[in-house]
């Protein structure tokens, strides 16, 4: 048995990360640990993205086909990667508001992008429920970390009890692929299925697979624990939420529905369809009336799901690309809107849309990127959110499915009307208190970087849309 | 269209599986109800107290420290099993897992939770 560890180099970096910050707390208990352990868990993602970067050009397996090194993985890795520096960075602002443990939140934090990087590595089965389920305990920990708030305890709870439903659902799924190939590997199972007719058993298992993973990313009508879990957790985690998390489960439905279930694409499809027409209508409409930031853009991030779900339906390279690249810009803007909550909510206390009014004049800055990131998320020319609705749109038409695109458009628009409703409350209405807000500069740094990086990709989206695209052959090949 | 058969009658199957027995044994079992035989099962003593006491915290702490152990048994015996022909590779492999178990004991160590509160 040979075992290429370079192969593994990413996760092994991140893990010994994880472990070495823990170490470093055993050992120095002073004043301004947290704070080191914040930065360093923040670098040291960045360090392993570098790593996770290289591994992109790969298109190998190690550990007998357990451990997939290639494009998909590796694109991945870097957008799990890149949100964890993010998130720590916005952690390292809301220390106030987390209450206690605070060395522990970045170790786990560390181990839980670690699982995610985990899952999509996975060649098979058995490791990627092992992952999932990591991710999912790490995670509902994290939701839950201001254990003296009844709201915090409750998305917890509401997190695990969810995610165990559908995990069960999934792994039942799973279980059915292994009886119907006698494999665990990902690709025997795509063998075995695509060398036999389909079997009625095989409709089961996608259709126990498909609802076990739109749970994760919250597809209607399995969203329903996303606004109450997004609200009750940690803002930063929130982030991580609808930025990491999501990234995740679309990255696992690639995986799987590209390959294993490509020979009975016809059924998934039709479901796909009906589950993106309902997810993008009712995240977008339930989304104009909410009062609370961190709910609206929960239901934005509902939404934003049924987009991402349209390049799946496409199911060729263009599709896929634009869900790479959605996956990418969604990153940015989604932890942009939340770095701003995050902000406020450290000054203020406060995640209410009314307590928002006169950001403008409070900081510049933090409404800036606010209407920015949700105007991107949105879709307005000149943001890579539009790049990444301009191809997935162009992948469906080209598939025929031109109402499903006009749907999107115009939901798109409803998207612009309550979030340009955030920019009236910011820029227009007169602030009641008139206090600056000081943006601390770890926030700053991801502040600023996810909004050039979103004006950037908007402008000149090329480099990375090519890297997608390239990414996205190697997966259909 | 065969194969949905088999599904069909699989489900039929087993949701009549469970009725069927517990109907019949319903039916021709004796029913003399009296109430120490209505009582709840507490090892044959008499039960006191209400269901729903309040464990004290340090139970379920001693038991999530016992499932670290736990588990690192259920991985030793296959690896022991396998150690001849796996060699020095395994042996490290081992030596991290359980490297990685010490930590977390440490751990709880330094934040007291091996301490009977």
């Amino acid at each position: 048995m040979v075992i290429d560890l370079n192969l593994l180099l990413p996760e092994i970096f991140t893990g010994l990360l994880g472990v070495g910050l823990l170490v470093l707390f055993f050992l120095w208990r002073g004043e301004g640990v947290v704070r080191a352990i914040g930065y360093l868990a923040a670098v040291g993602l960045a360090v392993a993205a570098v790593l996770a970067y290289g591994t992109v050009a790969l298109d190998t397996s190690t550990l007998q086909g357990t451990w997939l090194a290639d494009p998909l993985a590796g694109y991945f890795k870097v957008v799990f990667l890149l949100s964890g520096v993010m998130v720590a960075l916005l952690s390292l602002s809301y220390l106030e508001r987390l209450g206690e443990s605070l060395a522990e939140f970045f170790i786990l934090l560390v181990f839980l992008t670690l699982s995610m990087m985990v899952v999509i590595s996975a060649g098979d089965l058995i490791t990627l429920y092992l992952a999932l389920e990591f991710q999912v305990i790490t995670f509902a920990i994290m939701i839950g970390y201001r254990r003296r708030e009844g709201a915090a305890t409750e998305a917890a709870l509401k997190y695990i009890l969810l995610n165990a439903f559908s995990s069960a659902i999934l792994l039942f799924g799973l279980s059915l692929l292994f009886g119907l190939s006698g494999t665990v590997d990902i690709s025997g199972i795509a063998a075995a299925v695509s060398a036999g007719s389909p079997q009625p058993a095989l409709y089961l298992a996608v259709i126990f697979v498909l609802a076990g993973l739109a749970f994760k990313v919250s597809l209607v009508p399995f969203h329903m624990w996303t606004p109450d879990v997004y609200q009750g957790a940690p803002t930063p985690i929130t982030g991580f939420l609808a930025a990491g998390s999501k990234a995740a489960g679309f990255a696992l439905l690639i995986r799987l529905f590209l390959t294993i279930f490509a020979p009975v694409s016809t059924v998934w499809t039709t479901v796909f369809v009906v589950l993106s027409v309902l997810t993008i209508i009712l995240g977008n409409f339930v989304a104009v009336p909410q009062t609370n930031m961190k709910r609206l853009l929960a239901y934005a991030s509902v939404g934003s799901a049924g987009y991402m779900i349209m390049g799946l339906i496409a199911a060729d390279v263009t599709g896929v690309e634009g869900v790479l690249f959605y996956a990418f810009m969604n990153v940015l803007a989604i932890l942009g809107a939340f770095g701003v909550a995050v902000v406020f909510a450290n000054a203020t206390g406060r995640d209410d849309i009314e307590a928002y009014a006169g950001l403008s004049k409070r900081s510049p800055l933090l409404a800036l990127v606010m209407l920015l990131s949700t105007l991107s998320i949105a879709g307005i020319p000149g943001l890579a959110g539009f790049v990444a609705k301009f191809v997935i749109f162009w992948a469906i038409i080209d598939k025929g499915l031109v109402a499903l695109a006009l749907l999107g458009v115009v939901m798109s628009i409803v998207a612009v009307f309550y979030f340009l409703r955030i920019a009236k409350v910011m820029y227009v209405f007169e602030p009641k208190e008139e206090t600056p807000i000081r943006v601390a500069p770890a926030a700053r740094i991801v502040l600023v970087a996810s909004m050039v990086l979103t004006l950037v990709l908007g402008i000149y989206p090329a480099p990375l849309l090519d890297l997608a695209r390239e990414v996205a052959l190697a997966v259909l090949r | 269209m065969e194969g949905f058969f088999d599904v069909g009658l699989y489900l039929i199957l087993g949701a009549a599986f469970p009725l069927i027995a517990v109907g019949f044994a319903a039916l021709l079992r004796p029913s003399n109800p009296d109430p120490d035989k209505l009582s709840i099962y507490e090892c044959g003593v008499d039960p006191y107290g209400d269901a729903r006491v309040r464990f004290h915290i340090r139970y379920y702490i001693f038991a999530l420290m016992f499932v670290i152990f736990d588990v690192e048994t259920v991985f030793m015996y296959p690896w022991a099993a396998l150690f001849k022909d796996l060699g020095a590779f395994a042996l490290v492999e081992m030596l991290i897992f359980i490297g990685l178990l010490v930590l977390a004991l440490i751990y709880a160590w330094k934040e007291r939770v091996l301490r009977w509160i």
